[in-house]
This record gives C-alpha cells, structure tokens and sequence, in this order.
C-alpha cells in the first residue's frame, strides 16, 4: 500500500514537474513526428524506382531524380530530427533548471536541529547527479508518445489500403508490443528505484569514509573499510545491472516482435509476387512497387511502439527521482527562521528575553529551558551536563531553530521569520565545530562581513595572527573542511576571529576554549571579553570553569532525563 | 587521447575476456543488420521478378526466407548478449576501479590526508569514474565492431554486386563519418571540459552550501551561497547546452550520411541496372544494405557527444592512479624488547615543510608500560605534532623514535596499528550503529565488549537512553552531543587494546567530572598500556603519572 502511494506521488510529482516544459515538449513532438512521416514518401520513391526496373509499363524516372528526391527528403528529415531534439533539449533544460532551483533552496533553509534533514552528500547527489537522469526522460518520452499516436495508425491505413492480409499481420503484432511494455515496465520501475536508493548510499558511504581517512588509518580498518566498499559498489553494479537486464531483455523481446511482424509480411510479399497466394488484397494481386513499399513501412510501424518502451524506462527512472524529491518534501522540516541573507542589522538594544521556551529534540526529549532576560552587554555562561541543551538553546537564540513551545524577544522583538535576519547580522557566531568553505582563509574570514581592516583587528583580537602568517600561503591558503591544515586550537581561533570580524552585538560561542591550552584560553577570554567590552552580549556555553567565572552569570541547565 | 588508451588498458584488462566476446557479438549485430535488410531486398525483388516472368514456381523462396528469419532472431539473441556482457564487464571494471582508487587515496601520506577535500574527492570517485563507461561500450567497441562490418560489407557488396558501387558507397559512409568525427573532436572536447568543471564547482559549492548550514545562516551567507550553487548550476546547463547543440549538429551529419550513402547505392544501382550490368535484384540488395549502413553509423553518435567529458575524466583518473601510494611490500615485524621502554623518542626534532623554524628540537623520553604520560605546552607548540610522529604518521627532522626497542620505521603498518592506538584531536564517526563504529577497530567484539567500552567512557547510560548498542547514529555521528561523540571515538580507540595509546586531549569536550570518570576507566581497562596524552586541563594533568612541558 505504502509503496503504491510513494509510486502515486512519485507519478503526480513527475507531472508537476513537466508542466513547465511542456509548451517545447509539445512542438518537439509535433517536429518529430513530422520527420518520422517523411520516410513514407522516401520508402514510396524507393518502391517505384525499383517496380519500374522490372516493369517496363510502369513510367521511367531518371535515377538521378529519384535518387535526389530520397536524399532530399531524407536531409529534410535529419533537419526536422535536429529542430525536434533542440525543443526538447530547451524544455528539458528549463525543467532542470528550476527543479534544482526549488530543492537546492529548500533543503538550504533547513535547521541545524531538524532530524529529517538528509547527509549533504545525498543531497548534492539528488540534486546534481539523480535530477540528471530525468533529461532522458524529458526529451524522450513526450516526443515517443505522439510518435506512436501518429505514425502505426497511418502505416497501418496504408498497408491496409494496399492489402488487408499486410494490415491484418501489423494490427495483430502491434499491440503486443504496449501490452508486453506495460509487465516490463513494473518490474524496471522498482529495479531502478533500488539503484537510485543505491547510487545514494554509496555516495554517503563514500563521502563519510571520506572524511574519516585519518581515523580509518590509525584505526588499521583501511581493509576493512576498502572490503566493504567494495562490496557496497558491487551492490551498486548488481542493481544497475538489473536495470539494464529488463531493459535489455525487453527491447530484444521488442525487436522480436518487431522482427516476426516484418518477417511475416515479408513473406506474405514474396509468396504473393510469385502468385503462390491469390488472397490479401482487394482484388488485383500485390504489385511489386506496393510489396516494396510495404515492405519498407513494416519496420517503422514498430520502431514508435519500440521508442516508447526505451522511454518507458527512462520514465520508470524519472517517477523514481520524483518519488525522492516528493519524499523529501512531505518529510516534515524544521528551517531557520528566516532565509539566512544578508540584511540590515535589527534597530534596538540588544536585549534578549525568553519565556517558557522548551524544545522537542530528535528522539522525543522535552527540554524547558529557564527564562532568560538578558539586557545587552550581559556576560552569560550556559553550563550543564552533555545533552542538558547548551546547544540547543545556542540555536534557538539566534533562530536556527523554533521552539515547540514559549517565546524568544530579541531587541524587543518577537524572534521570527521577519526578525531573524536582522537580528543574526548582529549576531557573531562560535560553534562547536569549525568549518571552513572551500575557498581561501582571507574569504572565509570575511564570511561574516567586515573588510580587510576590520579582519586584521579580529585576528588580533582572537590571538591569531601568528596562526596566519605562518601558513606557507598566509591568507590564500585553502584549509580542510574542518580546519585541516592548523591545530585543533587554532582553528577555533580562526572561527573566532571570523566572528569578531563584523563587530557582533551579541556573540553566541559554543565552547569557545575547548581544545585550548589554558594560557592560549586565557587569551582569547580575554578577546571575548574585550569584544564584551565594546558592549556585545556574550553567551558561551560551556564546560571551562575559567572562562564561566569570567561571566557575570551562570545559568545551570537541566539533565533532559 | 593517451590517458584515453592508458585507461581503456585499465579497464579492458581485468575483463577482457567479457569484452573480447562481447566486440565479437557486437560485429555479429551489425553484420546480420547489413545482411537481413540485403537479403529481404533481394529476395522481395527477385521474387517480383520470377512472378512477372511467370517463374514463380520454379522459384526458391526457402532458403532466402530461412535466412532472413534466422539473421533476424540472431541479431536479436547477439545483441541482447553484447550488451549483456559489455556492460556487466564495463560496471565491473569501473568499481574495481574506484576500489582501487579509494585504497590509493588511503594510502596517501599523512599531510596530504588531512589537506584532502572530501567533495573534490567524491567526484573523482564517482562522476569521474562514470564518466569512463563510454570508452569502451561507446566509442571502442562500436568503433571496432563498425569497421569490420564496413570491411566485410565492402567485400560482399563487390562479390555480390558492383566493385564500383560498393566502393562508392562505403567510401561515402566511411568520408562522412570520419568528418563528422573529426569536427566533434575539434568542437566539443572544450565545452565538455567547460561542462564538466561548471558541474564540478557546482557540486562543491553545494556541497559547501549543505556543510556549512549554520555559518552561513547565521552570517547572512546562507542567500549568497545559494545563489552562488544556482549561479554554478546555471553555467553548468548553458555548458551542458552548448555541449547538446554538438551533439545535435553532428547527429544531423551522420543521419545525413547515411541518408546520402543510401542515395548514392539507390543512383548507381539503378544506373547499372537500367544498362542490365545487374539485375534489378542486385541493385535492391545494394540499396537496402547501404540503408542498413544506418546502424553501424547510429551508436558512435553517443560515443562522439560524451568524448569530451571522457577526455577530461579520464586524464585526472590517470594522474591519480600514477601519483596515489602503491601498497607496501610485506615485511616481517621486529621482534621486540620486552626489557626496552614501550616508546622513546632520542632527540626528535620536527619542522614542518616550508616552516623556517623546527617545531621544536631535542625531544627526547621514555614512556614504560603502565604509565601515563601528559604532554604539556601552549597551542601550536607540538604536542599534537610529537602525537602524530609517536604513532609514524610523520616523520621526525632529526632523532629518532623507538617502539619497544625497535625504529618505528622498521615497524609494518599492521602490526604498528596493532600496538600503538591513536585518538586524533579531531576524530570523525561515521553513520551507522554504535556498534559499527567499536566493531570498526575490532571486527571481533562480542556484547560484552560493547559493554565494557561504552561504561569505560561512561556511555553507558546516554546508549541505553537512545536504545542500546544498536542505535543508529547519523552522518558524522549526528545524534551524539560533541562530548559524547569524543567518548565514543575513545571507545573506538580502546577496542584495539593497544599496548600503546597515543591521546590527544582525551577530554575535551567533557565537564571535569565525566572527565575524571573516563581517564579512571581508561587506565582500569587497559592496566597495562603506556598511555601519552597531549593535554590542557588540568583534570587530565592530575591524573598523569608525569608531565612533560614542550615549552621552549
């Protein structure tokens, strides 16, 4: 049950999906269909040059006329090709285009706290590489679909109009083809659902080992780790490979009802040329020009019906990223408040209140927190045990997260969509795990704002100038996602620093002096504490009994059991 | 190109056999495709012909017949076959090939490990790695496959037919095809690159824009990145674009050679008929078997569009595969000193590469069993740095460092791993159970184990709350808070019961109170290891045996 409703979404998103494309989808169709149709004329041409060989009583055409006429017809054909496929290219383009555009914004708002949220990895993967497969799809199917309506219906009115026995082998053998199509196409849609679920993991897999390789060495798992990626790739081509299996095997089954349908009325044809058969035609017997023609038209009566089918399986592929992305957006979410722009900094002093706030974690906790009035300038540090929240209450002040219950007011106003912005803009944040933005450290230091200047004074502020220049590259230098390439300890100065560098009201730092030395933790108290000086608000939450008798306050939480 | 060859050794090699098989069967197709379209031709004409002639009885219409029907089924029953095999040895080859890859990325020296970046690798490993499928199933095997039936179809054609026409016709297939690859080549090798660096950028940037979350929201950044990954998507559709409309053009070409060759076979063959050098018959069979030419041509045209990105891939794999480490020869591992301390370092001086100053100089201790030891020092000074050199990730400037009486360098990596356990300051946990991740140091850890670990680190109670052992844990052990996580990663280090344990800053993270429970259960579980911690608290001082201050 649950797997037909995941199929029906996956089927409704895929039509809402198409809509905006369907204009270009349209015409590609229409263009394709025209060049399918002008191999009938090409194949009359043939069948006449040739009866006229045997037959002297038929009218003679020079053969260069004949010949020009094919060539002609048959360039205009791969011109009208071309002009089709650009339409669908377009339409598939714009369909991609704001697909990506719709999941790479929603899945960007999505909080630090909200449990559905999926592995980067697996997102980047859906959105660059599994969105991908659905341009098959796109500029296939529609196109097929008109073909098969136009052109087995006219091949079959001609065929009848020269012989009923032709006409009758083709509308037998044709519909097997749609019927056969349709148990096929069970079968590849849940294969390649599997291999898309596949593809997925194993990029999570991959990207997390990746991340790991320093652990994974001194671990000595390296073989263990190798083993079981290998097996998880293997999985990966097993599921591919079963994907390909029933597309294989249905277009070979197609082609060999496509092959028994030419194949009978060739020999129908034949038989008839030699008068072995009187039957079949309304009344004079089959000329050669006709069998010739008929002849010629059998193959393209099936290529339609066999175009679908191949696209049948790019469909099958296309409802099973749909499935995904209708998936991940039924998954409840819990986003920041707010779009995380830029924006004018909140007016106001910079006064924090919370009253009654409490938060639902992941796995069913209810953590209530103590109000909080804080007025601006106070020195705060949050304390307790593992999981009392610390974190938590970090997030949900700077309004990564909402609360389940109570309200937050910042600068005197209620903490929500309309205000987080504003009020994150004076906010500098310290978290408990750095990470740097592949691009050079003078960028990521500024990723708070603040110019050149005021980074130079944030460096010196946070202790890490010395930490700078003696980078090899200085400022230019690219650091590894979590600071590889500087100690533990000066990383976190450098994250310091980036907060500092636009003059923050309010500073949120969670753990601050964590992997610091004492004297090196002393410092950069001492540059919190300056920057507190100026006037900022400063909340730390925190283990460091130095640094939480630096605060003016401290506030306990609670242990959530 | 020669990356191109380089590889497709790589990846015909291991298969090879699949492959040769499957380029015969791939021949096989075509040759039935050429041959049924003739014969059916031939026969349908020369049936007409015997018909006018009132020879119809006279007529043989088995055999022909039987040939049709028996190329029909065997181009059907062939095809199904080569693709079979071609792509099965294809995946086959391509995830030997990224295991290969993955294990020469593990063997990198530290200092690169630690620089490499997860995105940049992940594509390398995957779209890169896809993006070599085309070598062989699309350009390689129809290339070949293509020629020999073009060769075999000229030769025919000639016997059965016309030298002149059949010349006239291959000659046309063979000069419009061989342009339109040549222009392909010219044309789309760059925008391919051009595509596939936009996809490149485009999925690190996303990949930042998703790790990066919470900075860039709460800098304001959360927008600019956006539109920044948008803006990459952007440029990578117009490449991708421009790419299409190469395709197309060089689609248009080749349909029009076959449209032309076709044109040319119908022209001289009704030319040479009407003189009666052939019978009509023949010239049909000329006619229906240059429109079968139409299928040797049809399946380079994937091969030509993807060329580009074939090319681009396929040089970065194969710089890879030169520069990554090769295994290291089996050693046999020193036999060891039981009178000898565990580890001691003689005057060990480290300078980073391209830092003008040693790190720091004349390093020198001794570490015996069932001691603990705590480095001290301010940030940046080497305590991490004497860590890493203790378990031979790098390698000191000068002196030198002994692992139970024998030089660390002449320890293999096993039986090194085996006696020194490493906690880095920056430990990654990985999806999975709690489980996985102990069983992750020990493959052979029974419930008990579990159990001993995790009330070592005092996890006990926070893993019965979240359900036992098996709880699931997500990407980068999401679901722990930062101090559990550190205690999990310990337990992970413990589970190889080394005799030397090598932590730095064990406890961090931890309130003083958990922290002293750890460092207890930490010595009660391992009596007898030599422990060395890289430490700044004070609880972490206190509990050390001795302290050694890396102050200048």
């Amino acid at each position: 049950m649950a797997e037909t409703a995941d199929r029906d979404a996956g089927r409704d998103r895929l039509a809402a999906l198409v809509a905006p494309g369907a204009r270009d989808l349209r015409r590609a169709g229409l263009l394709s269909v025209a060049a399918a149709l002008i191999w009938l004329p090409q194949a009359a041409i043939v069948a006449l040059a040739i009866a006229a060989l045997l037959d002297p009583a038929l009218p003679q055409l020079p053969p260069l006329v004949l010949a020009a006429g094919f060539a002609g017809l048959g360039l205009a054909r791969a011109w009208l090709a071309a002009l089709s496929e650009a339409r669908a290219s377009h339409a598939a383009d714009r369909v991609l285009g704001l697909e990506r555009q719709r999941l790479i914004e929603d899945e960007a708002l999505r909080g630090p706290l909200d449990p559905n949220r999926p592995a980067s990895a697996e997102v980047t993967a859906l959105a660059a590489q599994k969105l991908e497969a659905l341009r098959p799809f796109l500029t296939r199917y529609q196109p097929a679909r008109m073909r098969v309506a136009v052109l087995p219906p006219a091949i079959l009115a001609l065929s009848f109009w020269f012989s009923w026995a032709v006409g009758s082998v083709l509308l037998v053998a044709g519909p097997l083809i749609p019927v056969f199509m349709a148990l096929v196409g069970l079968a590849a849609r849940e294969a390649s659902a599997r291999q898309m679920e596949e593809i997925g993991s194993l990029n999570g897999l991959l990207m997390e080992r990746l991340s790991a390789l320093v652990d994974i060495r001194v671990l000595d798992a390296g073989a263990r780790t190798l083993a079981r990626f290998d097996r998880a790739a293997d999985e990966l081509r097993r599921q591919t490979m079963e994907v390909l299996r029933i597309a294989f095997l249905s277009s070979t089954v197609l082609e060999l009802f496509a092959a028994l349908g030419v194949a009978m009325v060739a020999v129908y044809v034949g038989f008839a040329l030699l008068g072995e058969i009187g039957f079949g035609t309304w009344g004079a017997p089959l000329g050669v020009g006709a069998g010739i023609f008929l002849l010629l038209m059998a193959p393209d009566f099936f290529q339609p019906l066999r175009d679908l089918a191949a696209a049948w399986h790019d469909k099958s592929a296309a409802v099973a990223v749909a499935s995904e992305l209708a998936a991940a957006e039924a998954a409840g979410r819990r986003n920041i408040a707010g779009q995380g722009a830029a924006a004018a900094p909140l007016a106001g002093p910079a006064r924090i209140a919370t009253r009654g706030v409490a938060f639902e974690t992941a796995v069913g906790h209810r953590l209530l927190f103590p109000d909080l009035d804080l007025p601006p300038g106070s020195r705060v540090a949050l304390t307790g045990p593992s999981g009392a929240g610390k974190s938590t209450l970090l997030a949900l002040l700077a309004g990564l997260a909402a609360p389940a219950s109570g309200r937050i007011e910042v600068a005197g106003q209620p903490l929500g969509a309309d205000t987080a912005d504003a009020w994150r803009t004076r906010i500098g944040w310290v978290s408990q795990t750095p990470h740097f933005l592949n691009r050079s450290l003078a960028d990521n230091l500024a990723l708070a704002g603040g110019n050149a200047a005021t980074v130079e004074q944030a460096l010196d502020l946070a202790q890490a100038r010395a930490v700078v220049s003696a980078l090899p590259r200085g400022r230019a230098t690219r650091l590894g996602e979590t600071g590889a390439g500087v100690s533990g300890g000066e990383a976190r100065r450098l994250t310091i620093a980036r907060a500092a560098a636009a003059s923050p009201g309010v500073i949120l730092a969670d753990e601050p002096t964590a992997d610091l030395d004492p004297e090196t933790a002393r410092l950069v108290t001492d540059g919190l504490m300056r920057l507190a000086d100026g006037g900022a608000t400063l909340i730390v939450a925190t283990h460091d009994p130095d640094l939480v008798a630096r605060m003016d306050r401290q506030i306990a939480l609670g242990d959530p059991a | 190109m020669k990356p191109l060859f380089a590889l497709l050794r790589v990846i015909w090699q291991g298969q090879s056999r699949a492959f040769w098989r499957g380029a015969a069967l791939a021949a096989v197709v075509l040759m039935a495709g050429v041959g049924l379209l003739g014969l059916s031709g031939w026969f349908i004409t020369a049936a007409g012909a015997a018909g006018l002639a009132g020879l119809g009885i006279g007529f043989d219409f088995f055999r022909p017949s039987a040939g049709v029907r028996l190329l029909a089924l065997g181009r059907a029953g062939a095809r199904y076959g080569e693709r079979l095999l071609t792509h099965d040895a294809t995946l086959r080859a391509l995830a030997g090939l990224r295991v290969h890859l993955l294990g020469g990325i593990m063997r990198l020296p530290y200092p690169r490990l630690l620089r490499l970046r997860g995105g940049l690798a992940l594509n390398r490993l995957t779209a890169d790695v896809d993006a070599l499928d085309g070598i062989s199933l699309r350009l390689v095997i129809p290339m070949a496959s293509g020629a020999l039936t073009l060769a075999l179809a000229w030769a025919i054609l000639a016997w059965l037919v016309d030298l002149a026409v059949s010349t006239a016709v291959i000659l046309a297939v063979l000069c419009g095809t061989a342009a339109t690859l040549a222009w392909t080549l010219r044309r789309a090798a760059r925008p391919s690159l051009r595509a596939e660096l936009h996809m490149q950028a485009f999925r690190t940037t996303l990949i930042d824009l998703f790790r990066a979350r919470v900075e860039l929201a709460v800098f304001g950044q959360l927008q600019a990145q956006t539109r920044a990954a948008l803006l990459r998507e952007a440029r990578q559709r117009a490449a991708a674009n421009r790419v299409d409309s190469i395709d197309r053009v060089a689609g248009a070409a080749l349909s029009a050679t076959a449209t032309l060759a076709a044109a040319l076979a119908l022209l001289l063959g009704l030319r040479l008929a009407e003189t009666g050098a052939i019978t009509p018959a023949q010239a049909a069979l000329a006619f229906f078997a240059a429109l079968a030419l139409a299928e040797v041509i049809a399946p380079l045209r994937r091969g030509l569009s993807e060329l580009g990105r074939t090319l681009v891939a396929a040089r970065r794999i194969d710089r890879d595969l030169r520069d990554t480490g090769q295994p290291a020869a089996a050693r046999a591992a020193p036999a060891p000193r039981d009178d000898a301390p565990e580890l001691a370092f003689a005057n060990v001086a480290l300078r980073y590469p391209g830092g003008a100053a040693p790190l720091f100089r004349d390093l020198s201790f001794q570490l015996r069993a069932g001691e603990t030891v705590a480095l001290t020092g301010p940030s940046g000074g080497g305590k991490s740095s004497a860590l890493t050199l203790a378990a031979g990730l790098i390698a000191p400037a000068a002196g030198e460092i002994r692992l139970r009486g024998a030089p660390l360098t002449a320890w293999p990596e096993t039986a090194l791993r085996a006696t020194v356990a490493f906690l880095p300051q920056r430990s990654a946990l990985l999806s999975g159970t709690v489980r996985d991740a102990l069983t992750l140091a020990d493959p052979n850890l029974d419930d008990a184990g579990v159990r001993a670990l995790l009330e070592t680190v005092a996890l006990d109670d926070v893993v019965a709350r979240m359900g036992g052992p098996d709880a699931r844990l997500g990407e980068g052990g999401a679901g722990l808070s930062g101090g559990e996580g550190r205690r999990l990663a310990l337990a992970r280090v413990l589970a190889r019961r080394p005799r030397v344990l090598l932590l730095d800053e064990p406890t961090e993270g931890l309130d003083a109170d958990t922290a002293r429970r750890v460092l207890d259960g930490l010595r009660k579980a391992l009596p007898d290891a030599a422990i060395l911690t890289a430490s700044h608290r004070a609880v972490e001082i206190d509990r050390a045996d001795r302290v050694l201050s890396m102050t200048q």
